[in-house]
């Protein structure tokens, strides 16, 4: 009797290790993705893979209007830039040459 | 009706020097001449509108694009005094338009036998070159200072 309740002692305790073991094993590959975003730095590079290096200012997706809308915003911006030139060449400043346009092309 | 290039001429220093031109009318939408083609005369804007243009690509199809807009008095086509004499724009009137074409050759025969006359002449030329030089070079600044705040941003 006394043989059979060592062995099950023994039994009982080899079951409690072996499930603490499996249990510090599993809990091991827990923690993986948590150290995972440390060395996701390097997004970037997929992004870039196929570009020419080049950084695209603008929004990449913009409604796009009508051929002819564009054109007269070309033609306006020349306008406009035109008389900001000749007001430069009447007075020539830093703050006329460098002053904001209302162009609605490039705003 | 003042010319600028003709800015103090007396009245018949102006008389010849007009003389030597001949009138021409574009009809609204017509063009004057085209980028590249030879240029023989010098164009006195005499009433209506030109639009000088460019030719751009936008989406895929080209597309003139206006550079600037010439009005009675002022001066077209000096591609005609220098070398290579070829249009460097293309001019079309935006309105019906009348102008004084004068040839390269009589400009110069008569500047050759007037040299006082042509010293005006070319004078008021240097003065449509550099002022159209002043305002390109201003408007190409303020163009690449845009960029540069893009490629800062």
């Amino acid at each position: 009797m006394e043989m059979f309740l060592m062995g099950l002692c023994v039994s009982v305790f080899g079951l409690a290790v072996a499930a603490v073991a499996f249990g510090a094993a599993t809990r091991a590959e827990a923690p993986a993705p948590v150290v995972q975003p440390a060395i996701a730095a390097p997004k970037e590079a997929p992004a870039r893979f196929f570009s020419d290096g080049v950084v695209p200012a603008v929004p990449a997706v913009r409604p796009q209007i009508p051929i002819e809308v564009l054109l007269q915003q070309i033609e306006n911006h020349v306008r406009l830039e035109q008389a900001v030139a000749e007001s430069f060449l009447e007075f020539p400043t830093h703050a006329v040459l460098h002053s904001k346009t209302t162009s609605a092309l490039v705003n | 009706m003042t010319y600028e290039l003709l800015n103090g001429l007396s009245p018949a220093e102006v008389d010849q020097v007009l003389a030597l031109g001949a009138r021409m009318k574009v009809p609204s939408g017509a063009s004057l001449f085209r980028l590249g083609d030879p240029a023989d005369c010098l164009f006195l804007m005499e009433r209506g509108q030109l639009r000088l243009t460019l030719p751009m690509k936008v989406r895929g199809r080209e597309q003139d694009v206006l550079i600037e807009e010439k009005s009675p008095g002022q001066t077209v086509g000096w591609s005609a005094l220098i070398a290579p004499y070829r249009f460097t724009l293309s001019a079309t009137a935006s309105l019906e338009t009348e102008v004084i074409a004068l040839s390269r050759e009589k400009l110069q025969a008569y500047i050759e036998a007037w040299p006082a006359v042509g010293c005006k002449i070319t004078f008021n030329l240097a003065v449509v070159i550099g002022r159209r030089l002043q305002l390109v070079q201003a408007m190409w600044l303020r163009e690449i200072q845009r960029t540069v705040e893009l490629r800062s941003a």
